[in-house]
């Protein structure tokens, strides 16, 4: 009997290890997944929006912002190029440079982003959002965390078109109440 | 005393565990400098991290934290942390725009026909002077400046960072200036008002040795501007020996061809949408 117990308590104890190792490894992948987006595209204006870009907005989006959670966390600058331009690119780089001067990263767990079309402009070349995001936001300095924090943020989101994508021009994060 | 050295513990805890407190204004402007109040003792590190920048330094903790007005200068979400021996701890706080102070002005097209009704848009970011966008501001005053006319203006409201206006473009081609101003900062962009689609072309045509010389008059829009050099005219001819078309483009006003022909021939010409008389020739 107390054989049967001990193989129990051991089996118990390799489980909770293994779901130890399991979430691990999902933290440190994290921003190797796409972040998942919902886009709401019903109160857009004052261009009606195609039926391409209101597809391509959403996947472009997510995947800004996977490329931002993998430049913050390797400070890697260079990976900014792909999605992101103007202020955005600019700010963002800033940040990753300063935060290789600092020796820290942080790391993102993306929980998904309630995105919504506010302004389409007539001529079809900027569009902004407001977008909800839902992450937990680490802070390094070196291997160490300093900071381990759920946000739950406002953002408002300039995007215009490039050549096969839509890419970020402004990216600013707004307090509480309603912009 | 048996029931005081719980407390007393509990104290000293929570003594501890708020050493390394921080107490950032809830809310800063963008460009300003702020003080943050810090407790706890001794040597600490002092973490702001903000859209655009990190900052790391050696502090003491128990004194105010001096943050330049530099280092906040874009508005978003900073995250202030000190670390000392026993722990971190750490405060958020946002940093929103500074006074409304630049305008981005996008006109479209650059290039528009006359009389295009809501033909050109013309959209106004606000931003302060740090680049912020500015999401409550006062109206954007947008002014259209004709080359020989009189400006004439209006205000539009800002939503979300955001005016905008469409315009209808002039009867007269001709350069016009679009406007946009917000406080002490204004943006102006330069439209091309060009003639519209060719307005009642007409053609006229002489035997020359070669078949016959089919020439435009004058061509214009329906305003009178004359169309630009290079929009084209399709001239086509039919005759026994079939259908023929050529495209010709407009120089110094007009559009001429030699059509190869010796009996009886009729001729059209085109442009864009716009089709004209038609010729009997020959014969």
């Amino acid at each position: 009997m107390s054989v049967a117990l001990r193989y129990c308590v051991l089996a118990v104890g390799l489980a909770g290890l293994l779901c130890a190792i399991a979430v691990l490894h999902l933290r440190a992948s994290a921003s190797d997944e796409v972040p998942r987006v919902q886009f709401n595209a019903k109160n857009v204006g004052p261009r009606a929006i195609e039926d391409l870009t209101s597809q391509h907005i959403p996947r472009d989006y997510a995947l800004a912002w996977q490329t931002m959670e993998q430049a913050l966390e390797r400070n890697r600058p260079d990976l900014l190029d792909a999605y992101f331009t103007g202020f955005a690119k600019e700010d963002l780089t800033k940040r990753v440079r300063s935060q290789i001067r600092a020796g820290m990263h942080v790391r993102y767990q993306d929980r998904g982003h309630h995105l919504e079309g506010i302004f389409y402009a007539p001529a079809g070349d900027v569009m902004e959002l407001h977008d909800r995001a839902q992450l937990d936001l680490q802070i390094y300095d070196g291997g160490k965390v300093i900071y381990d924090e759920p946000i739950d943020a406002q953002y408002v989101v300039l995007m215009t078109p490039g050549a096969d994508r839509w890419l970020v021009r402004k990216l600013q994060a707004v307090s509480g109440e309603k912009p | 005393m048996r029931k005081t050295t719980p407390f007393l513990i509990l104290m000293a805890a929570a003594w501890s565990a708020g050493a390394a407190d921080l107490h950032p204004p809830a809310q800063t402007t963008a460009g300003n400098p702020i003080s943050i109040a810090s407790s706890g003792a001794g040597d600490a590190t002092f973490y702001l991290i903000g859209p655009a920048s990190v900052i790391k330094r050696q502090v003491k903790a128990g004194t105010d934290i001096a943050v330049d007005g530099d280092d906040l200068q874009n508005s978003g979400r900073y995250v202030a942390i000190l670390c000392g021996s026993d722990g971190c701890g750490s405060s958020p706080f946002f940093v929103t725009p500074a006074a409304p102070n630049r305008v981005s002005l996008q006109v479209h097209p650059s290039r528009v026909p006359v009389g295009s009704v809501n033909g050109i848009s013309a959209v106004a970011f606000v931003f302060d002077n740090l680049h912020n966008l500015v999401l409550k501001s006062p109206p954007v005053k947008f002014s259209i400046l004709p080359k020989d006319g009189r400006e004439v203006s209006a205000d539009r409201p800002v939503e979300n960072a955001i005016a905008w206006v469409r315009l209808t473009s002039a009867r007269k081609e001709g350069t016009t200036k679009i406007g946009a101003a917000i406080g002490h900062a204004d943006e102006v962009r330069v439209v091309e008002q060009v003639a519209a689609e060719a307005c009642n072309l007409r053609i006229h045509a002489n035997r020359d040795k070669n078949g016959f010389l089919v020439e435009t008059d004058p061509v214009r829009d329906c305003s009178g501007n004359p169309v630009p050099d290079g929009t084209v005219v399709s001239f086509t001819m039919s005759d026994s020996a079939g259908k023929s078309t050529v495209d010709v483009p407009i120089k110094r006003g007009v559009a001429k061809i030699t059509m190869p022909s010796k009996g009886r021939a009729r001729i059209s010409a085109a442009s864009g949408v716009v089709t004209g008389n038609e010729l009997e020739v020959g014969g």
